[in-house]
């Protein structure tokens, strides 16, 4: 089989963010990791809720569901069971996995099937033109909130290690080669992942701009002896930045997915099994009825 | 008399703060985001507030909890954040707990688009959520109703202790007309059965689980009873036209301001033609199509839908006369001369089918 490269995970849509969006950055890591773990596109599944993040699962050359708002999640889980075989990408906005979808989220975790989540964080509701997210924080004014956010920010790497997450990385649209690296390990990683992208809404969000993070993310990989097998240096870790760090920050490859732990499952995939009811099978199935 | 030049959803948000809504909760979506942006700019400069929810789910039970206080609250979404909250609508249909909800519809199924439609019909007129049940649905056709229909659903969910839907379409929530609000004005009612705090009295729950059979059917035949009297007493159309129509339109909402135009095209061409806009949906105005019965000799019905409201016009008028139909959907709006040309078609050049 030919080498696959990037280009066979590219389409012919053009995306309709704006320029400058940083979801332009996760598509093309999305991209570029698949063609280097050298997956072809029919073996992928782009599952994408709704907003302007959720259109990403358009722009890609694989299997693809522009889903329900909140709803990627139950989507990939629904999908991945049936066809264990394929990869699947569940990918979306912050308002989409948080606010809306936030129990698939803590379920999703605590399932453990092997689906990576990718969330495109800017912090704002973009698609709906400005109102503030879960991951707002305290004080940010949007349509919704004209005099300031009085509630707290979730911080989406703490949810994920207080529900029990086996891999949790974060990422920024402006590090197209950590967040390519990134992606590439959640992908390999066996259970739940979750890549969560500082993605900046340049339309909506005059405060969470690219150069508000590249001035306040913290990133791991320059941190000397930072120790992503600890469950309790990365809590910590994630406590002390505020949630604002990229790089891989936990990972634990010690605990069985679901998939290999459903009893009776087998390793073919059920899309891919022989259903056909042979004569005799039938017949011995009819004796239950004599 | 002073007017001001709105949107249809900023008229309505302004009409049910006036009509003393202090309490709204909701999640933001396209066409109905002018609401909930109005209320997060107003309501708490007037003395009311107002939450941005994580989900139509949650917006839907935090309207339940406020009703049950007894104040007047409101939530507005469209389609598919309507279908989320068809569970707490049927509990609060059960619990007798007055709110406003507003559908600006989008076109369905699923997540469709963004234009004009009317395709929630059926959702909002024949329950949506579980339970035999029953919402008021008021639909107007302009911006100043958007804003007094508003205020009217308030009092009929306090007078009747029932949600009360405003359906909409897009091209209403979204089109700036002048409206006047010299007309709205806050009404109390009395709410013995509201949480209000149970000093100096017995307790008020809200709950609407039956363990008994018999318990389950007396709380029934309550609401049956209660429906049977908003069917009575609920008859709102507006009629357009019809004291000598031959023929009569029927349309609501952006599809009945069309239809005003076709009435008077067809005039034009000595055609006695009239329009029949049902204001409330539910209950339909049955009573009111039984003054045409014996002289009307054919129905035009445009809808934004493969054929909705069709159906009760059907029941209505007992087949006592042909009902044709003329409908776009999708997102797009019947034009004036495609219902002119299908009323021709179908009437006076004999090619009718239905
Ligand atoms: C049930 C439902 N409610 C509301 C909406 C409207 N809506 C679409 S996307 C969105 C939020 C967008 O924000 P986010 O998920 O952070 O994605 P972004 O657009 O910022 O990428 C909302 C509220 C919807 N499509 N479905
Ligand atoms: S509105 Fe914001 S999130 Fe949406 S495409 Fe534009 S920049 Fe990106």
């Amino acid at each position: 089989m030919a080498t696959v490269t990037v280009k066979d995970f590219r389409n012919d849509v053009r995306p309709n963010w704006c320029p400058g969006c940083g979801d332009f950055s996760v598509q093309a890591s999305i991209q570029r990791a698949l063609a280097s773990l050298g997956k072809q596109p029919h073996e992928v599944a782009v599952i994408s809720g709704i907003g302007c993040s959720g259109r990403i699962s358009g722009y890609i050359n694989a299997y693809g569901f522009h889903g329900v708002h909140g709803r990627a999640l139950p989507v990939a889980q629904g999908l991945k069971l049936a066809n264990r075989d394929l990869t699947v990408i569940a990918a979306g906005g912050d308002g989409d996995g948080f606010a809306i979808g936030l129990n698939h989220f803590m379920h999703s975790v605590r399932r453990n099937m092997d689906v990576t989540y990718i969330v495109m964080d800017n912090h704002i509701y973009g698609l709906t033109k400005g109102q503030h997210s879960p991951t707002s924080a305290h004080g940010f004014t949007a349509k919704t909130t004209p005099t300031g956010n009085i509630e707290n920010a979730v911080v989406p790497a703490q949810l994920a290690l207080g529900a029990g997450i086996d891999f949790l990385a974060q990422g920024f649209s402006s590090d197209v080669n950590q967040l390519v690296s990134l992606i590439e390990q959640a992908i390999q990683h066996k259970g739940f992942s979750l890549v969560n992208v500082f993605s900046p809404c340049v339309t909506y969000n005059k405060v969470n701009t690219y150069d508000f993070f590249r001035e306040n993310i913290v990133n791991l990989d320059n941190l000397d002896g930072y120790d992503s097998t600890s469950r309790v240096e990365a809590m910590k870790t994630v406590i002390e930045t505020e949630g604002l760090c990229t790089g891989l920050i936990y990972r634990n490859d010690n605990r069985q997915d679901f998939e290999d732990q459903i009893p009776g499952y087998l390793t073919t995939p059920i899309a891919q099994q022989n259903l056909q009811l042979s004569p005799e099978i039938f017949a011995e199935n009819l004796k239950e009825f004599a | 008399m002073e007017k001001l030049f709105m949107k249809g959803n900023e008229a309505l948000a302004e009409g049910a703060i006036r009509a003393g809504c202090q309490l709204y909760f909701g999640y933001p979506i396209t066409p109905s985001t002018e609401i909930i942006e109005y209320m997060a700019a107003h309501l708490s400069k007037r003395g009311g507030t107002f939450v941005q929810s994580e989900s139509e789910v949650a917006a839907i039970y935090m309207v339940f909890g406020a009703a049950g206080s007894g104040q007047r609250v409101m939530t507005a979404s469209s389609g598919l954040g309507i279908s989320l909250m068809q569970e707490g609508l049927s509990y609060m249909a059960a619990n007798e707990l007055p709110a406003v909800l507003v559908d600006i519809m989008r076109t369905g199924p699923g997540l469709g688009g963004l234009g004009p439609t009317q395709g929630d019909y059926f959702q909002a007129t024949k329950g949506g959520g579980h339970g035999d049940y029953h919402l008021i649905v008021l639909a107007p056709d302009s911006v100043q109703e958007m804003a007094d229909l508003t205020a009217t659903a308030f009092d009929l969910a306090d007078g009747y202790r029932n949600p009360v839907m405003i359906l909409a379409d897009a091209v209403l929530g979204q089109m700036m007309e002048p409206v006047s609000f010299e007309n709205i004005h806050v009404h109390t009612y009395e709410k013995p059965w509201a949480t209000t705090g149970a000093k100096g009295r017995q307790r008020n729950l809200i709950t609407s689980y039956n363990l008994q059979n018999e318990t389950g059917e007396i709380k029934a035949i309550h609401l049956e009873h209660k429906y049977q009297a908003i069917q009575e007493q609920l008859q709102w159309a507006e009629s357009y036209q019809t004291e000598d129509a031959e023929y009569l339109l029927v349309a609501y909402g952006t599809s009945a301001r069309v239809c005003k135009g076709v009435v008077h095209a067809l005039r034009a061409t000595g055609v006695k033609v009239g329009l029949l806009r049902p204001i409330a949906l539910w209950p339909f105005p049955t009573q009111v199509f039984q003054s045409y019965l014996d002289h009307v000799k054919g129905y035009l019905v445009v809808e934004m839908s493969a054929g909705q409201m069709i159906e009760d016009v059907r029941l209505a008028i007992q087949h006592q006369a042909p009902v044709s139909f003329y409908h776009r959907q999708g997102g797009m709006v019947p034009q004036q001369e495609e219902i002119v040309a299908q009323f021709n078609r179908v009437f006076l050049e004999g090619g009718h089918t239905s």
